[in-house]
């Protein structure tokens, strides 16, 4: 219809400006100066050893990967945030499929059980990370897993320890975000008509057996959306990583990494910062479309 | 799901309530213990807002001996909490405001003029949502400082950059399922275009727009990184920047808990009363945005 044609551009410029300074332009700007030396508030021209006089002059090829590549700290966040995202991946999907399987099956006050999970989302990262501090540094530590109590030397001084501090974020963020993942397992687990499962039942299948051939493939939708929102948060974390540990004990990962190397080095290397985000960008953008396609393919349509 | 017990001898049949029976009461109690285990770090939390130092270390778990609201009140001075309270409301309404016009704006006229122009516009938000922040942070903040945006107003037009490409995926999708007879009725009857939009297509996107709501409040409320590079130390902090920095300069020597329990405390007040209140529309508006996308 012409009337839609005719306001067309009128209504989509003013999203369109938005996402050009946001991201767009912020974007491109950032691909190019991980190319050059950055300082972040002006370019540094290696040739001459003071300010660059034009942006091309300070161009320093693959140096700022180069140099990233050869950053120990920058390979260990790396290290580190894949052991996370797996541990992280499995605990939060394992809890919230299980939560949602039992919220699905009871018939009275499943809502305040939802309710209550759901509870920790609302609260940001930063908040709940302080108070996780607490219960590993001093609940855990002193009184839950001492020598004088249920002794577990493993689930003690958490937070000073890379290993430990690996779970201990993967405990925090399944206490998180499992009651949200779970609302959209629920949601998966509603659609699938209560028929299959008559129909099952009738021919004799057990529970586990109707689970693993009728809940598990018609849940596949859930499963793609949940992958990824886990896989990309997961990967992405921030917060609580600053919260819990702040990165000590060779707990940092990738997003507080770039976030702190323009800190590490005097005066703040922003092009090797950049250089990091751009392998960061690759990575999460690669991740995550090889899971979709993958989970994507898995899908029934029934 | 309700199963039809077989139908056999009464004894069967008693047994196999009783087995139901069984496992309900098992399932209810695992479900408690996970409902308390959830709530624990909260419980903690309350009671930990009242104590000394030194009562948090000797007895976190129990009750306070006493109540006293000077650790709460000293909270709030020290996180200036009204002040933190009133700019991050500010925040996070105008850019969800901004987000909520923009994104349906767009998204609607996308799909009911089906252009290239339109598609290609489409995917470059889509593929858009693949960029995390950190890739982009660095530019974005040198750019906001160069054309002298490096303020609240300027983090208002940052969430509303970054809030869209979801609110945009989201509306899109939805608009798709509205017929738009309605509207073609509305343009006989001479209505421009944007009191169409007001009066007959807003209303109709109500249960997206919660959804959307729903979503950007959450993340933006919540956000400590963007306010941390934008606004930094200054005296325009949100809540969590308030948290971040009393943490940071009284925990120079140790974990001043009792700092930390009732400041913590009084931010997520807020964030709890919103929830109590709304919880409905919360859980409607995510698991509808997951079925969406």
């Amino acid at each position: 219809m012409n009337f839609y044609k005719k306001w067309f551009w009128p209504l989509v410029i003013p999203s369109l400006l938005l996402f050009t300074m946001v991201i767009l332009y912020p974007f491109i700007m950032g691909v190019v100066n991980s190319f050059l030396a950055w300082r972040g508030t002006y370019y540094f021209d290696p040739d001459t050893g003071t300010r660059a006089t034009s942006m091309f002059k300070s161009f320093v090829g693959f140096a700022n990967y180069k140099e990233a590549f050869q950053d120990t700290r920058f390979i260990s966040a790396l290290v580190y945030t894949v052991k996370y995202t797996f541990i992280a991946v499995i605990f939060v999907n394992v809890a919230a499929l299980a939560l949602a399987l039992m919220v699905t099956k009871i018939t009275k006050s499943s809502g305040i059980y939802r309710t209550i999970f759901f509870l920790p989302n609302m609260l940001g990262g930063l908040a709940l990370g302080f108070i996780w501090q607490f219960i590993f540094q001093i609940i855990f530590t002193d009184i839950l897993f001492s020598p004088e109590a249920l002794y577990l030397p493993f689930l003690r001084y958490m937070t000073q320890d890379s290993t430990k501090a690996l779970f201990a974020l993967a405990m925090l963020n399944t206490w998180q975000y499992a009651g949200y993942m779970m609302i959209i397992y629920v949601a998966g687990l509603n659609n699938i008509s209560a028929d299959y499962y008559e129909a099952a039942s009738i021919d004799g299948a057990s529970y586990w057996y109707s689970f693993r051939k009728i809940t598990i493939p018609m849940l596949m939708p859930s499963f793609t959306i949940v992958f990824f929102m886990t896989l990309a948060n997961s990967f992405k974390l921030l917060d609580q990583n600053v919260a819990l540990t702040d990165g000590e004990f060779g707990t940092r990962l990738l997003a507080m990494q770039i976030l702190r190397t323009v800190k590490d080095t005097a005066p703040p290397n922003y092009g090797k910062a950049q250089a990091q985000a751009v392998i960061f960008f690759i990575l999460v953008a690669g991740i995550t479309l090889t899971q979709v396609a993958i989970t994507k393919r898995k899908e029934v349509e029934m | 799901m309700k199963k039809t017990p077989p139908i056999t001898s009464n004894s069967m049949n008693e047994n196999y309530f009783l087995k139901k029976k069984i496992q309900m009461a098992v399932l209810y109690a695992v479900l408690s213990g996970i409902a308390i285990y959830t709530l624990a770090p909260l419980w903690l939390l309350l009671v930990n807002s009242f104590k000394s130092q030194s009562e948090i270390i000797s007895s976190p778990l129990g009750l306070p001996s006493e109540i006293t609201f000077s650790y709460l009140s000293n909270a709030m001075k020290e996180i200036n909490f009204f002040r933190a309270l009133f700019i991050t409301t500010a925040i996070t309404s105008t850019s969800v405001l901004l987000i909520v016009i923009v994104s349906s704006m767009a998204a609607w006229i996308m799909v009911r003029n089906k252009s290239k122009a339109s598609t290609i516009v489409f995917m470059c938000f889509v593929a858009a949502m693949l960029i995390p922040f950190q890739a982009v942070m660095y530019p974005l903040i040198q750019f906001f400082d160069d054309i002298r945006l490096k303020s609240a107003t300027g983090l208002v037009l940052m969430y509303g950059g970054f809030g869209l490409s979801m609110s945009v995926f989201l509306y899109h999708g939805f608009v798709k399922s509205v017929p738009r007879g309605v509207e073609e009725a509305a343009t006989i009857d001479g209505c421009n275009i944007f009191q169409m939009y007001i009066h007959v297509v807003m209303p109709l996107l109500k249960s997206i727009t919660v959804t959307v709501i729903v979503l950007n409040s959450m993340w933006i409320w919540n956000d400590y990184l963007l306010p941390f590079l934008v606004i930094g130390n200054s005296p325009t902090k949100t809540l969590v920047l308030e948290l971040y920095f009393a943490r940071i300069t009284a925990g120079q020597f140790g974990n001043p808990w009792q700092l930390i329990f009732p400041s913590v405390m009084v931010s997520i007040i807020p964030i709890i009363i919103v929830y109590l209140f709304l919880q409905k529309y919360i859980v409607k508006g995510i698991s509808d945005g997951a079925i969406k996308s």
